[in-house]
């Protein structure tokens, strides 16, 4: 109340000063209304022209400069003087700069991303051991929503110095099973066997051909890498069908896949393990006491 | 009732069930107030596979474990329609025998592509009410892992006469004729053939589609692809049936231009 009472009023209360007010809340009540437009506008054609992400980028980029215009005419207004302020905004910076390293760099290697394309809205990319949905490349981060539906925000500058893998860039994929069967298996049999669970499941290309590779001879078991190509968009319903497929076609086929096993030999491999089959001995009764 | 026939409009009444087949899949329609059902149903056994059969009424009897899909048409609408259509991606064609065709030298063949249903409801005005393929065909990819297309693969005799071919109501003869104009023997592994322009017609004995003419001038040469605008001549040729998915563009030219280098599928 006595700082009302200390306002000069008559003073304050000008021509002048209410011909700027007017203009300010002339400036903000059309200005951002206007922006907000124009902003919309510009990201429904540059949707149409640019990938998500740049088309996002526009739209921000013209709100940040539309503001940044509004808010400096705002202030000149109200009788700021603008080369004071902008003198007094280059120190701020310096300061700022100094306070906000990682911001800055977080910014940088956002411009790199953009630029650099290497994923883009919507793919899905690992990066670690998360995996997961692009759902915004920002100045600062990049947010990833993971399978299990969670938001993950990973900064640029991570995003620049480590490995990332863009498992949905390209519009197939091959899928690599690995799998071991029994020594005694034919394997001729196997690999035709395999090829044909390939060739019935609808999700399989036969285009790029599905591969079987005899791998190696495991501890355990003949070493196959069985690969199959698909549409990325398929991957879980090839995967379910495909395993269930093979389990049920060696099953079927007779074909056996073996769990680790070890084989203990006495000195010659083609005489048995000796087993000798002894009496229990009978358990003397304890004396009491 | 001829084979072809199956492609007219029908009538179904109010609470009635009708059962029709085309090649392995069968058809159920009923008629419930305001709502049409439909459902398919896919026969397993090879043995089961009639050619064709109208809808014929099956006294409330109807398959188990049937998904019907409803759609609200109205209380007056009873009259529904199945028409042939082509697949909806293009169909790469492996012919049994690969084909070399010699330089200056041009062939026709006959690739008989099995066709989707569209179910249509109404007299006049008719509304699509889905579609499904009679034979599912397996994926296949043509061109290269980073920039190809997805399409459905097709083994084909690729017969040179139409009197060769077994006339089949679920399948449509596309003639497709090959130019080689380029320096070199052209071998044809596979052949991609872009039936989303395609249109569906019928004939005396089979469905047929519009000729495509393809001109081979060398792998480094831009190729060109030709959709006729006529209807095919190799027999009496009645109404058109169904419209191509997609009218020809230069843009689609190109794109059948670049599938061209891996025309012989190399």
């Amino acid at each position: 109340m006595f700082l009302l009472a200390g306002i000069n009023w008559s003073k304050l209360v000008t021509m002048e000063n209410i011909n700027s007010a007017i203009r300010i809340v002339v400036l903000l009540g059309l200005g951002f209304p206007l922006l907000l437009f124009i902003c919309t506008l510009a990201g429904k054609a540059a949707k149409k022209r640019f990938t998500p992400q740049v088309s996002m980028l526009i739209r921000k980029g013209i709100f940040y400069f539309g503001s940044i215009l509004l808010i400096i005419s705002v202030l000149y207004q109200m009788g700021f003087k603008l080369t004071a302020l902008l003198g007094a905004a280059g120190i701020a910076g310096i300061a700022i700069g100094f306070a906000s390293q990682t911001s800055v760099s977080n910014i940088i290697s956002g411009l790199f991303l953009i630029s650099e394309k290497p994923f883009a809205v919507g793919d899905l990319i690992k990066v670690d051991d998360t995996k997961g949905t692009i759902l915004s490349i920002d100045l600062l981060s990049v947010k990833l929503r993971t399978l299990d539906n969670q938001l993950v925000r990973i900064p640029n500058e991570s995003l620049i110095k480590n490995q990332v893998t863009n498992i949905t860039r390209f519009p197939i994929r091959r899928l690599d099973i690995d799998i071991g069967v029994a020594y005694k298996e034919d394997v001729g049999k196997v690999r035709s066997v395999l090829l044909d669970i390939a060739k019935n499941n609808p999700y399989c290309l036969d285009e790029p051909e599905p591969l079987v590779l005899f791998l190696k001879f495991g501890d355990s078991a003949l070493e196959f890498l069985f690969a199959v190509w698909f549409v990325k968009a398929d991957f879980f319903k090839l995967r379910n069908s495909i395993m269930q497929e093979i389990k049920e076609r060696f099953d079927a086929e007779g074909i056996e896949i073996p769990f680790p096993h070890r084989t203990l030999y006495t000195g010659s491999v083609t005489e048995p393990f000796p087993v000798e089959i002894v009496p229990s001995k009978a358990k003397k009764p304890k004396r009491p006491g | 009732m001829g084979a072809l026939d199956i492609w007219n409009r029908s009538k179904i009444g109010a609470g009635e069930i009708l059962r029709s087949q085309i090649g392995p899949l069968v058809l159920w329609f009923k008629k419930t107030e305001d709502e049409l059902h439909v459902a398919f149903e896919r026969l397993p056994e090879p043995d089961t596979i009639v050619d064709a059969e109208g809808p014929t009424a099956v006294d409330g009897v109807e398959s188990e474990g049937l998904d019907w899909g409803r759609w609200i048409v109205g209380d007056e609408m009873n009259t529904f329609q199945v028409l042939p259509i082509m697949p909806d991606r293009p169909v790469v064609v492996h012919p049994e025998l690969p084909v070399k065709i010699p330089t200056g030298h041009k062939a026709l063949f006959f690739v008989s592509i099995p066709v989707w249903l569209r179910v249509l409801a109404g007299e006049k005005k008719q509304i699509e009410l889905c579609e499904v393929p009679v034979l599912i065909l397996s994926n296949t990819w043509f061109g290269d892992t980073i920039s190809g297309q997805l399409c459905y693969s097709l083994r084909s005799r690729a017969r040179r006469q139409i009197k060769d071919s077994e006339s089949n109501p679920y399948r449509a003869v596309c003639p497709v004729k090959i130019r080689n104009t380029s320096p070199k023997q052209l071998d044809i592994g596979r052949l991609c053939v872009h039936v989303e322009h395609l249109k569906t017609y019928i004939g005396d004995k089979n469905l047929w589609t519009n000729e495509v003419t393809i001109t081979f001038r060398g792998e480094d040469q831009a190729g060109k692809i030709d959709y006729s605008k006529e209807r095919p001549a190799f027999e009496p040729i009645g109404e058109m049936l169904s419209d191509a998915r997609a009218p020809v563009k230069e843009t689609i030219l190109k794109r059948s231009i670049g599938g061209f280098k891996l025309f012989s599928g190399k």
